[in-house]
């Protein structure tokens, strides 16, 4: 029946997509959740591993660098180098900020990424982006539907992988020793030096997991542009992770099940209710929405979903606090 | 060369007057907006409104002198400062209030972030996406230094009322903090706010008038930059590094320190055309807060650690 | 007449954890009267909330017979009531003159007048206006402190701790300085740990334990009285 046939395929797609958000959303939350980290610059770090992967495993660009053609699994690993060097550098000049000085720099190295993304024509492939990236096993299956669900089934392994050794890590001596130091900024100060470790590690982790969620949206789509990765993303993903429940990894890929079905869902209703023409106005207003959501999620249940309760103490406030009324 | 002093001063002016709203707010209210570069937008439309309102009563703008606009553009400026005012105090009433209660910064910036998200799609919404602009007449500008000495300069009577003006808020800012009651209790609140509720202050009024002055501030940042650039929605966003950057290298919390930070910003971005092109001088505000956050966080005039 | 009254209050941080639970306290007019108490006892919370920086759950705080419980606490200086917090008690990045300043206008007192009395009665504040305040000493802070306290010449002054950090010289000077704003008519409210001090310059006492007024009296009658030293230290004074 061709209307199951169209459900399946639709879910699929939509499935896919909500695999790659959740694998990096859990990259987001390794990093906010557990260690306090306040990435503004997450689709900085996502566009790092596609583009690295497209880079490395696509036929030869003519002009421009890049286009090597290497193996797909190598490119993904590219990706996830790369990115981990970028936060690694990033980290090592940022994290010793304070929490808001870390989150405007990631926010301009974000638009810096993307700035580069769109002028450096040679590297990039400018505002055209890169295409012809390689899809894999796309030799041995043939078929569009079930290509994306054997894709779906990889990405979901992977994610699952990922979810796994997350899980272990957190609850790992190291894992513990993070949560000490996102609890009580004095404790972290007296550890010193080794706290700022644990943050690095924390903070390239779970980058790499966002370069990983990069290049499997660059080999899903075929083809990236700087548009894809603009601020907008960023938004995207901290509130799925917010609406999830942050410090939770169950929590971080519900939040992103469920945003990412609000998101494909508005943005179906608009297209049927608004005519042709004011399509694209219609765009603005999916994000006014997700927007608001958001904000009525840090009113209303800040804990997310799945998040746990947070604890009411008052050494948990920092300054912010000091100006309202008790 | 002195071209792109010039130029840098007048791009450094819009940046300064946004960056002191940023200062103020980071120090009152202890965090990093996110959504001030869309108060700028939303005053630079707002005012573009009030245009097309008064033209729809007194009919099409008539220049003033030498300027490419007239006293409506004057009065839209009045009116868009006061709406952008409001814009801030709802925002501030219906999301920061409640958020400040529970006391975390990163909350309220992530709160902001979403803000602008909201603020700017909300805009485009309204106004849609094509640039657009106070007034269609040509400038000619004036020559004030010769071609042969350094490069010369030429200037357009814009540019000077932004200058001007520019100067006048500052130095009126300047005197309103250090002379009135009210600014005196806004630079006590950013000192401790504790201590300033227990020496008789009203914080909560402090709070407003922090937020009006920050976004009167920034209505008429953004309306000078519709007026030497254009009007656009990504106008605030596009600026949002340039005022951080600004904002933490004058030092948070000093007014001059912002004014300084932004003409220095606004030279850099000037200056580094000509070497990095054009399309890369955003990154230039982005260089200088790296710059300044491994050299001297504290920035120039900073007083807190 | 009573200057401040306090019945029965209950307050903390938290609805439904009082740290104060059910205090009385009754200050007459131009008297020093020492809140004291062991540890965790409530002690600085009480008189926090007096001064409108806590919630309070259940009773009442009366002015001069005017009731002002839970009014906002940026209101009570301008009615009369002072407070010096136990810590960052001065605009450190102010001078003192400043810091003066600041408090002459807010409470809208006559600046010249007002300032030349305080600069007299704490002349060693007088000799270095200019100075920061952050970089004042221990002793010079805590008497900046409370000359900005008594800029808006309240009825009623209250201290949290004011020997906190002090040397037993320092605290000396500052308790000698108490008695000498008392003597302008002044009503003093100290809440202290050091029992010694206080009880040497105060006229009455009351002593808090876990939360509620236990016993009250004049200085004297506390300084003789076993069961003060009970409620400190635990024990009775025949013990080991």
């Amino acid at each position: 029946m061709p209307d199951l046939l169209g459900l399946i395929s639709y879910g699929t797609f939509f499935l896919v997509f909500a695999t790659i958000y959740s694998l990096v959303v859990l990259g987001l939350n390794l990093q906010w959740g557990f260690t306090g980290l306040f990435n503004v610059g997450v689709a900085g770090f996502v566009a790092i591993g596609a583009y690295t992967s497209a880079l490395l495993t696509a036929p030869d660009y003519p002009d421009q660098i890049g286009g090597l053609g290497l193996p797909i699994p190598l490119g993904w690993l590219g990706a996830m180098a790369t990115s981990g060097l970028a936060a690694f550098i990033v980290g090592v000049a940022a994290l010793r900020l304070r929490h808001d000085y870390l989150a405007i720099t990631t926010f301009g190295i974000a638009v810096t990424l993307q700035l580069v993304a769109l002028n450096a024509q040679s590297l990039t492939g400018g505002p055209f982006g890169l295409q012809f990236i390689p899809k894999p096993f796309a030799d041995v299956i043939a078929d569009n539907l079930a290509w994306n669900l054997a894709y779906l089934a990889m990405a979901a392994m992977l994610l699952g992988l990922s979810y796994v050794a997350l899980e272990r890590l957190v609850r790992s001596p190291w894992g513990r020793v993070l949560r000490a130091i996102r609890e009580d900024e004095t404790a972290a100060e007296s550890l010193g030096k080794r706290a700022f470790r644990f943050r690095l590690q924390a903070f390239v982790i779970g980058c790499m997991l966002m370069g990983l969620g990069g290049a499997l949206y660059a080999h899903f789509v075929g083809y990236i542009a700087p548009e894809d990765f603009l601020p907008i993303l960023t938004f995207q993903l901290w509130t799925m992770l917010i609406v999830g429940g942050s410090g939770n990894n169950r929590g971080a890929i519900l939040g992103a099940v469920v945003v990412w079905a609000l998101w494909t869902l508005s943005g179906n209703v608009l297209r049927e209710l608004v005519p042709a023409e004011h399509q694209a106005r219609a765009a603005t207003l999916q994000v006014v929405l997700i927007g608001l959501l958001l904000m009525l999620i840090l009113l209303v249940r800040p804990r997310g979903l799945l998040g746990e309760e947070a604890i009411v103490s008052r050494h948990m406030k920092d300054s912010a606090g000091d100006v309202q009324e008790e | 060369m002195l071209q792109l002093i010039a130029d840098g001063f007048v791009i450094g002016s819009v940046i300064a007057l946004g960056a002191i709203g940023v200062t103020l707010v980071y120090s009152i209210l202890r965090f990093a907006n996110f959504a001030h570069g869309e108060l700028l937008t939303w005053g630079a439309y707002l005012a573009w409104t009030a245009l097309l309102g008064f033209a729809a009563v007194w009919g099409p703008m008539e220049p003033l002198g030498p300027f490419s606009f007239g006293w409506t553009l004057l009065a839209s400026l009045g009116v868009a400062a006061i709406a952008t005012a409001a814009l801030a105090l709802l925002v501030d009433w219906l999301l920061f209030r409640h958020l400040r209660r529970h006391g975390k910064a990163i909350t309220l910036i992530m709160a902001s972030f979403g803000a602008a998200l909201v603020l700017r799609n909300l805009l485009q919404f309204i106004f849609g996406a094509v640039p657009e602009y106070y007034s269609r007449e040509i400038q000619v500008a004036i020559r004030l230094v010769p071609r042969d000495v350094l490069g010369g300069l030429r200037i357009t009577p814009d540019q000077l009322f932004v200058l001007g003006l520019t100067a006048v808020s500052v130095v009126g800012l300047h005197l309103f903090l250090t002379r009135t009651t009210l600014g005196k209790a806004m630079r006590a609140t950013s000192i401790n706010p504790q201590l300033a509720r227990v020496t008789g202050i009203d914080v909560d009024r402090v709070i407003r008038a922090t937020w009006i002055i920050g976004a009167v501030l920034a209505a008429v940042a953004g309306v000078f930059s519709g007026l030497t650039v254009q009007l656009r929605p990504q106008l605030g966003l596009d600026l949002l590094l340039p005022l951080f950057a600004a904002a933490i290298l004058g030092g948070i919390g000093s007014v001059y320190g912002a004014v300084a930070g932004g003409l220095i910003v606004g030279l850099a971005e000037s200056l580094s055309v000509p070497i990095v092109g054009a399309e890369y001088r955003a990154a230039t505000a982005f260089i200088v807060l790296i710059a300044i956050l491994l050299i001297r966080p504290t920035g120039l005039f900073g007083e807190r650690p | 007449m009573t200057a401040l009254r306090v019945e029965a209050l209950e307050a903390g941080y938290e609805p439904g954890l009082p740290i104060v639970r059910g205090a009385s306290l009754s200050v007459e007019s131009n008297e020093i009267v020492a809140v004291l108490g062991p540890n965790g006892a409530g002690k600085s919370t009480l008189i926090k909330a007096i001064a409108g920086l806590v919630p309070i759950s259940a009773g009442k705080v009366l002015l001069h017979d005017r009731e002002i419980t839970g009014r906002a606490a940026h209101r009570l200086p301008h009615e009369g009531l002072g407070f010096v917090p136990q810590t960052e008690n001065v605009f450190v990045n102010l001078s003192i003159d400043d810091n003066l300043d600041l408090a002459a206008s807010i409470l809208k007192v006559p600046k010249k007048r007002r300032l030349g009395e305080l600069y007299a009665l704490f002349p060693d504040l007088a000799r270095q206006r200019r100075l920061l305040a952050g970089r004042l000493s221990g002793g010079q802070r805590q008497m900046l402190a409370v000359a900005r306290a008594l800029v808006g010449e309240p009825k009623v002054l209250m201290l949290d701790e004011p020997s906190a950090g002090l040397s037993p010289k320092l605290v000396g000077i500052v308790f000698e300085k108490l008695v000498e704003v008392r003597a302008t008519g002044v009503t003093i409210v100290l809440v202290e740990q050091n029992v010694k001090a206080a009880l040497a310059i105060a006229d009455r006492a009351a002593v808090l334990v876990e939360g509620s007024t236990r016993v009250v009296g004049t200085a004297r009658e506390l300084a003789n009285d076993p069961q003060v030293a009970v409620l400190y230290l635990g024990h009775h004074r025949g013990d080991t």
